[in-house]
C-alpha cells in the first residue's frame, strides 16, 4: 500500500515495498502535483506563441529582422511558460541487482533507464549552484564514469523528499542499514 | 561560542582562490580564523574556469563559485539586478546575519552590498586598496563607492592612511570606519634555518612588474646599486608588462651575472625566494598596506620601501628603511640597510613579527566590527533612502531611484518564490562518520520545516 509521507506546494512523495520474487523491492514516487494555473499559463503561452508567428508571418507584408525577433521572443516566451510533460519519476530499487530509474509522461509514455548495482559508486546528494538560484540534487557516482548519473532527471523536488530515497540507495549500495536518527 | 553572539557571515569578493593576491588571501585566513572562533563563513565569488558550483575548503569553509563569468580584471559584468536572485537564494538557505564585501574594485561586492541592504541585512566593507581622486576612472569607482558605502553599517580599512583616502572618497562617517591591519602566515614564512653569510648580498624584489608596484624606479635603481655595491647581487620575481624594461636594462648594464630574473613566483614557493636574500626591495607607487614586506619580514628579511599610502605604518623603524619614491633616495636607502645588516637577526626580527601580526587578532577585531554592526538600527528602506540623496544633486536621485526598483525586483521575487519555499541548509559539521553527521542534520532540518 502506497503511503503519501511527504508532500510539497508542487511536489509528493510516496514510498511502498513491493514483492519481488526473491526479495522486496523499493519504491520511491516523486508527483508532480497537477495545477489548473500551470495548465492555463502553458496555453497562454501557446496562445501567444501562434499570434506572434500569425502577425509576423500573415499579416504583416514582408519579414523582417523584428519578426525575426519577436517570433524569437514568442517561442522563448512559450518555452518558459510551458508545463513540463513529466507527471512522476520513480526509483525503483532492487537489492543486489540494480536500481531502475522511471519517468511517467501524462501522455502515458515512461522512459526507463537501468544502474547495475555493481557500477555504483556512491549515490550523492548535490548542491548545484546555476546563475539564479541553489538546488538540490540526487545524482549516482559511477565505477569508471567522470559524469553523474541524475536520479531525478526532469523534477527539481526538495530535499526533505530526497533524503529517504538517497538513504535507501545508500543502504542498497552498502548493503548496510543506517540508523534513523 | 553563545548561540546569540555567533555570527553566521557571507564574505563577498571577485577576488578569491584559486586567485592569489591580497585580497584573496585575506577573505581566505579572516574565514579560516572567523571558523575557528565559531562562526559560521560562507564565501561567495565568481566562477573561475571549470571551477563552478560549490566547493568546500579548509574547516569546511563553503565557498559559492556562481557561474557569472568575469568580465574584465576578474569582475563580474556589472548587473545591478540579476544577481538578486542568486545573493538573496544564498543569503536566505545559509541564514546569513551579516554580508561582508572586500574590495572596492569588485562589482560582485557593491551588487551584493545592495542587495543585502535592501533586503535589511547588516553589511560590512573592506576596503582594501588607495584610489585616486583626478583620473576617470576613479571619478566613476568614487561614485560607486559613496553609492555602497551611502548605507553601510560598518567599514574597515587595512591601515590610517586608508581609512583617510576611503573617507574622503566616499564621504562615510569616518566614526564607521574602523583600521584593522592585515596580518601574515608566520607559520609559513619562517626565516632560513643557517643564517646567510654577509660576503655577498642578496636584495629580492617580488611583485608584478607594472607601474603601480614601482618597476620603473627599480630600472633606475639596480644599475646604480650594481655599479656601487660590487658585492650585492637582485632577485627579480614576477611578471607583468614592465618585465622587458627590466630585461633590457640587464643586457644594457650587462647584469647578467648579478641579476636573476625568476619570472611569476607561485605563492608557495616564495618563501624560498625570500630566504634566499638578506633585503627585500619594495618599491611600490601606491599602498594600502603592503602584505609583501610583512612575509619578507617574517622570513627575517630587512625591508627597504617606498614611503608611500599605509606603508610607514607597517612595521617599526629598525625592520624597515623608507625612501621616497625616486631612485637617488632609494639608492641611499639601501646604503643604510646594507649598514644595518650586521645587527639584524632573523630569528629575533621573526619572532617579533609573531607577536606583532597575527589572523587571529584580526578575527578577533572584525568580530568586534560585526557586533557593532548587528547593533545598529533597525530601519526600512524609506528611512534609509535619504542618506543616497546626499551623495550628489543628480546621482543622490539616481541611487535612491536604483534603491526603489531593487526593493520593488525583490518583493516581485517574494511573489514568484517566497522565502518559505527557499530550503535552509544544515551546517556542515567535520567529523569522522559524515554520512551519519549529515543525515542527523537533515533530519533535524527536516524537522524544522
Amino acid at each position: 500500500m502506497p503511503q503519501c509521507l511527504l508532500s510539497h506546494k508542487k511536489y509528493s512523495y510516496s514510498h511502498h515495498d513491493q514483492k519481488g520474487p526473491s526479495q522486496a523491492i523499493d519504491v520511491h514516487d516523486i508527483v508532480i502535483k497537477k495545477s489548473k494555473t500551470r495548465v492555463i499559463v502553458s496555453y497562454v503561452g501557446i496562445l501567444i506563441y501562434l499570434a506572434t508567428a500569425f502577425y509576423s508571418l500573415l499579416v504583416k507584408e514582408e519579414l523582417s529582422t523584428s519578426s525575426f525577433w519577436s517570433i524569437l521572443v514568442g517561442v522563448l516566451f512559450d518555452r518558459c511558460l510551458q508545463y513540463k510533460p513529466v507527471k512522476k519519476e520513480s526509483v525503483v530499487i532492487m537489492p543486489t541487482f540494480g536500481v531502475q530509474l522511471e519517468t511517467h509522461c501524462w501522455s502515458g509514455r515512461v522512459i526507463h533507464r537501468f544502474v547495475p548495482i555493481g557500477k555504483i559508486l556512491r549515490p550523492v546528494l548535490n548542491e548545484c549552484v546555476t546563475p539564479v538560484t541553489c538546488y538540490w540534487s540526487l545524482a549516482l557516482m559511477l565505477h569508471g564514469k567522470e559524469k553523474l548519473v541524475l536520479v531525478f532527471q526532469e523534477l527539481q523536488p526538495p530535499v526533505k523528499m530526497l533524503v529517504p530515497v538517497w538513504k535507501a540507495l545508500c543502504a542498497a549500495t552498502n548493503g548496510k542499514e543506517i540508523s534513523s536518527s | 561560542m553563545d548561540e546569540r553572539r555567533r555570527h553566521r557571515i557571507l564574505m563577498v569578493s571577485d577576488f578569491f582562490y584559486p586567485n592569489f593576491g591580497g585580497v584573496e588571501n585575506h577573505i581566505y585566513y579572516l574565514s579560516q580564523c572567523l571558523l575557528k572562533l565559531g562562526h559560521k563563513v560562507v564565501v561567495m565569488t565568481h566562477a573561475y574556469g571549470k571551477r563552478s558550483g560549490i566547493r568546500y575548503m579548509t574547516g569546511g569553509l563553503k565557498v559559492y563559485y556562481v557561474p557569472w563569468r568575469p568580465f574584465i580584471m576578474q569582475n563580474t559584468l556589472p548587473t545591478f539586478y540579476l544577481t538578486l536572485p542568486i545573493i538573496r537564494n544564498i543569503i536566505v538557505r545559509e541564514r546569513i546575519t551579516v554580508v561582508h564585501g572586500h574590495q572596492a574594485f569588485s562589482t560582485l561586492c557593491h551588487e551584493a552590498l545592495m542587495h543585502a541592504r535592501t533586503m535589511g541585512y547588516k553589511v560590512v566593507f573592506t576596503d582594501h586598496s588607495l584610489y585616486g581622486f583626478a583620473d576617470v576612472g576613479s571619478i566613476h569607482m568614487n561614485k560607486v563607492l559613496q553609492f555602497t558605502l551611502a548605507d553601510v553599517d560598518q567599514a574597515i580599512c587595512v591601515s590610517h592612511t586608508s581609512k583617510e583616502n576611503t573617507v574622503l572618497r566616499s564621504g562615510i562617517l569616518p566614526e564607521k570606519v574602523f583600521v584593522i591591519p592585515n596580518a601574515v602566515d608566520t607559520a609559513m614564512f619562517t626565516p632560513a634555518p643557517n643564517r646567510l653569510s654577509c660576503d655577498e648580498i642578496v636584495i629580492v624584489v617580488i611583485s608584478r612588474l607594472v607601474y603601480r608596484k614601482g618597476a620603473d624606479l627599480l630600472v633606475e635603481v639596480i644599475p646604480e646599486v650594481c655599479r656601487l655595491f660590487s658585492n650585492v647581487r637582485f632577485i627579480v620575481g614576477g611578471d607583468g608588462p614592465k618585465r622587458v624594461r627590466l630585461e633590457e636594462m640587464r643586457e644594457k648594464y650587462s647584469l647578467q651575472d648579478r641579476v636573476d630574473m625568476l619570472g611569476a613566483v607561485p605563492h608557495a614557493q616564495v618563501r624560498s625566494v625570500l630566504i634566499s636574500g638578506h633585503i627585500f626591495l619594495n618599491s611600490s607607487l601606491t599602498e594600502a598596506f603592503c602584505i609583501a614586506i610583512l612575509e619578507a619580514a617574517s622570513c627575517g628579511l630587512l625591508t627597504v620601501s617606498t614611503r608611500v599610502g599605509g606603508v610607514p605604518e607597517v612595521l617599526p623603524d629598525d625592520m624597515i628603511v623608507l625612501a621616497e619614491p625616486a631612485p637617488g633616495d632609494m639608492v641611499w636607502a639601501i646604503r643604510k640597510a646594507i649598514s644595518m645588516l650586521p645587527s639584524i637577526d632573523p630569528h629575533v626580527m621573526h619572532l617579533r613579527m609573531k607577536s606583532l601580526y597575527s589572523w587571529h587578532d584580526v578575527a578577533k577585531r572584525t568580530e568586534i566590527v560585526y557586533d557593532h554592526a548587528l547593533q545598529s538600527s533597525e530601519k526600512n528602506l524609506l528611512q534609509h533612502l535619504p542618506r543616497y540623496l546626499k551623495c550628489g544633486t543628480w546621482a543622490g536621485k539616481l541611487f535612491c531611484l536604483v534603491m526603489i526598483v531593487n526593493f520593488l525586483l525583490l518583493h516581485l521575487l517574494e511573489l514568484w518564490q517566497p522565502v518559505e519555499s527557499i530550503e535552509e541548509v544544515p551546517d556542515m559539521l567535520l567529523v569522522q562518520h559524515q554520512d551519519e553527521e549529515i543525515e542527523h542534520d537533515f533530519s533535524e532540518a527536516r524537522k524544522k520545516s
